[in-house]
C-alpha cells in the first residue's frame, strides 16, 4: 500500500492542474461558508423576529448541519479534479503501463480508491476546521450545549463526499474522456434532482428518495429557515429514516465498487 | 528452459476473431520475433502476455509459472506506442516506471546515458519528438536490467541512425544473454537479430522456431557463365543428385538442393569438367522476407 500511495503521489506532485483544483476544492468550501454567512448577517433585519423566523444556522450546534449542506453544493469542485486524475490515465494510456510495469489490475482500481478516500478525508477535515471557525464567529453557544452536539453531520458530509465521488470516478471509469465525464456527472445529478422532483410532487412516490444521489442529499437536510419549511412531523421522519439512508448510502458504496471492480480487472485495457 | 510458453490462445474482438490457437514457447537466451503483416494479431498476442488484454480463451505462463504482476516486474516491455504522463518530465516518468518495478532510482541515470537523454531528461515528455519518446520508453524497458525484454515495434518513429542504435542496442542485450521478445512487420529487422521466429498472419500463427529451422533446406546456390550458357548449365544441372528445383534468372541460375547434397566446389569441379568456367558461384540463404511472402501470399 506505501508503494502504491507513492506513485500515486510521483504522478500528482509535479502536475500543476492537480494543485489548482485541489487549492479550488479546499479554499471553496471557507469561501463559499463566508460568503453565505455574510448574506445571512447583512442582508436580513435584526431582532428577535428575524431570529425567530431565520434562526441561528452559523451557531453551535446548528452550524455542523449549515457547514456540511453548504460545502454538498460544491461536489462539482473534487468532481472535476475526480474525474481529470482518472481519465488522464485513459489519456495518456498510462493504466496499461502502469500494468504492464507490474501493478495488477486490482492494484491499480485500489490506488485510485485510496486517492478518492483521501480527497473525501481532505474535505471532511476542511469542513471540520471551517465548521469550527465559523460556529466560533457566530458565537452564540447557548447554555447546556455542546459545540459537537451536531457533529454527526460531518460523518453524513463524509459519506456524501464518498458517494458523489464514487460516482465521478466512475462516470471517467466507464466514459473515460474527461470533458464528456463531467458533462455526464452534471447532466446526471440535475436529470436526478429532477426525476425525484417530479416523482415525489406529482405522483407521490417515496421510493425516490433511495436513488443514488437523494439518499446521500436526505442525510442533511436544508438547513435554512428551518422553522417555517420543515414541520416537526418532517423531522421525526428524518430521524427515523435516518439509518436506512445511512445503510442505503453504504449499499451504493459497495455497488460502485462492485462496478468499478469488474469493469476494470475484466475489460480490455 | 521456456521463459514464456503460450497454449491455444484464441481472442476475438466482438465478432472479430484477432488470434486463434496461437502456441509457441519462448527458449531462455533467445531472440524470439513474432513476425506478421500489419493486423496479423502481433499486438493483440503481447497484450495477451502483459495482461492488458485478455484472452477469450487459451492460457499462458512466464517461468513456468501461472502470469502473476510479480512477474511482470522482472520483465521490461515496450508495448505499440510510449505510454507516459506527459505533463511530468522524462525522468519523474521513469521514477513512477522505477516505483512500480520496485526497482530504485538509481538505475535512471544509466538507462537515460543509454539512450543518450541524459540532456532532456528535465524536459516534459510532452515537448519530446516521437524518436524521444520511444527512446524514453525503451529506457523504461531496461530499468532494473530485467533478464527478458518484451518489445513490439521497437524503431517505430525512430531516424535511420535510431533505427541502427536500436538493433545495435537489441544486440549487445542478446550477447548479455537476455531473452528478446521481439514484434515486427520489418522482415529486415528480424532477420538481422532474431535467433527465433513465429510468423503469424491474420490470427492463425503459420510457423514457429529456430530461424535455421524455419528456413531449413532453403539455402541456394547461385552460377553464372554468362548469358548463352545459361540453358547449358540448367541442361547439366539436372541429373545431378539432390537437386530439387532449378530456376534461371536473367543472369544466374538457381539451384535449389538436399542441404547434405550441397558442396559449391564439387559444383564448380563438374562444370569446369564439363566445359564451363563459372563466372559467378554463390551460395545464398534464402531471405526470410521471401519466406514470409510464400506463407502469407
Amino acid at each position: 500500500m506505501r508503494n502504491t500511495l507513492w506513485v500515486e503521489w510521483l504522478k500528482v506532485r509535479r502536475y500543476r492542474t492537480f494543485w489548482i483544483l485541489l487549492a479550488m476544492t479546499i479554499l471553496s468550501i471557507p469561501g463559499w461558508t463566508y460568503f453565505l454567512f455574510d448574506r445571512m448577517k447583512n442582508s436580513f433585519p435584526k431582532g428577535k423576529t428575524a431570529t425567530a423566523v431565520l434562526g441561528s444556522p452559523f451557531a453551535f450546534p446548528d452550524v455542523w448541519q449549515t457547514v456540511s449542506w453548504n460545502s454538498s453544493l460544491l461536489f462539482i469542485v473534487p468532481a472535476i479534479l475526480i474525474i481529470t486524475l482518472t481519465t488522464n490515465e485513459f489519456t495518456f494510456r498510462t493504466q496499461r503501463q502502469n500494468v504492464i510495469d507490474g501493478w495488477s489490475r486490482k492494484q491499480f482500481m485500489g490506488a485510485k480508491l485510496v486517492e478518492l478516500l483521501l480527497l473525501s478525508i481532505k474535505c471532511t477535515a476542511v469542513v471540520f476546521i471551517t465548521t469550527l471557525v465559523f460556529g466560533g464567529l457566530a458565537n452564540k453557544v447557548q447554555p447546556g450545549v455542546s459545540i459537537w452536539d451536531g457533529s454527526r453531520f460531518l460523518f453524513f458530509y463524509f459519506v456524501q463526499m464518498l458517494s458523489y465521488s464514487m460516482i465521478a470516478f466512475l462516470m471517467a471509469l466507464l466514459i473515460r474522456r474527461a470533458g464528456l465525464a463531467i458533462a455526464a456527472f452534471l447532466i446526471y445529478m440535475l436529470m436526478e434532482e429532477i426525476v425525484v422532483a417530479v416523482l415525489r410532487n406529482l405522483y407521490k412516490l417515496n421510493g425516490v428518495d433511495y436513488l443514488p444521489e437523494e439518499v446521500t442529499d436526505r442525510l442533511i437536510p436544508q438547513p435554512y429557515l428551518r422553522k417555517v419549511l420543515q414541520s416537526p412531523d418532517e423531522m421525526t421522519r428524518w430521524q427515523h429514516h435516518l439509518p436506512i439512508y445511512l445503510l442505503v448510502a453504504l449499499l451504493y458504496l459497495i455497488i460502485y465498487c462492485v462496478i468499478a471492480g469488474r469493469r476494470f480487472t475484466t475489460s480490455d485495457l | 528452459m521456456n521463459i514464456l510458453s503460450i497454449r491455444g490462445v484464441t481472442k476475438f474482438y466482438g465478432p472479430i476473431r484477432a488470434l486463434h490457437q496461437v502456441s509457441f514457447d519462448v527458449p531462455s537466451g533467445s531472440v524470439f520475433g513474432v513476425l506478421g503483416p500489419n493486423g496479423s494479431g502481433k499486438t493483440t498476442l503481447l497484450g495477451i502476455v502483459m495482461d492488458v488484454l485478455k484472452a477469450t480463451s487459451g492460457s499462458y505462463s512466464w517461468f513456468g509459472e501461472p502470469p502473476s504482476e510479480r512477474q511482470r516486474r522482472q520483465i521490461g516491455t515496450l508495448l505499440e506506442t510510449p505510454n507516459c504522463y506527459h505533463y511530468l518530465s522524462g525522468e519523474e516518468n521513469l521514477k513512477i516506471a522505477a516505483a512500480i518495478k520496485q526497482r530504485g532510482e538509481k538505475d535512471i541515470p544509466r538507462v537515460l546515458e543509454t539512450v543518450q537523454l541524459t540532456e532532456r531528461r528535465h524536459s516534459k515528455f510532452s515537448t519530446y519528438s516521437l524518436g524521444m519518446k520511444q527512446r524514453l520508453a525503451l529506457a523504461s524497458c531496461l530499468l532494473g536490467d530485467p533478464k527478458v525484454l518484451v518489445f513490439d515495434e521497437p524503431t517505430n518513429g525512430l531516424d535511420p541512425v535510431g533505427i541502427a542504435e536500436t538493433r545495435e542496442l537489441i544486440k549487445q542485450l542478446a550477447r548479455e544473454g537476455k531473452t528478446i521478445l521481439l514484434a515486427s512487420h520489418l522482415l529486415d529487422e528480424v532477420e538481422k537479430v532474431c535467433t527465433h521466429v513465429a510468423i503469424l498472419q491474420k490470427g492463425h500463427l503459420l510457423m514457429a522456431g529456430h530461424v535455421d529451422e524455419v528456413l531449413t533446406n532453403e539455402d541456394y546456390i547461385e552460377l553464372g557463365a554468362g548469358a548463352p550458357a545459361l540453358g547449358e548449365i540448367q541442361r547439366l544441372l539436372q541429373p545431378l543428385p539432390g537437386v530439387k528445383q532449378v530456376k534461371t534468372q536473367e543472369e544466374h541460375v538457381q539451384v535449389y538442393f538436399d542441404k547434405e547434397a550441397m558442396d559449391p566446389s564439387e559444383l564448380n569441379r563438374y562444370f569446369f569438367e564439363k566445359g564451363i568456367t563459372l563466372k559467378h558461384l554463390q551460395l545464398r540463404k534464402r531471405s526470410l522476407e521471401s519466406k514470409f511472402m510464400e506463407l502469407t501470399k
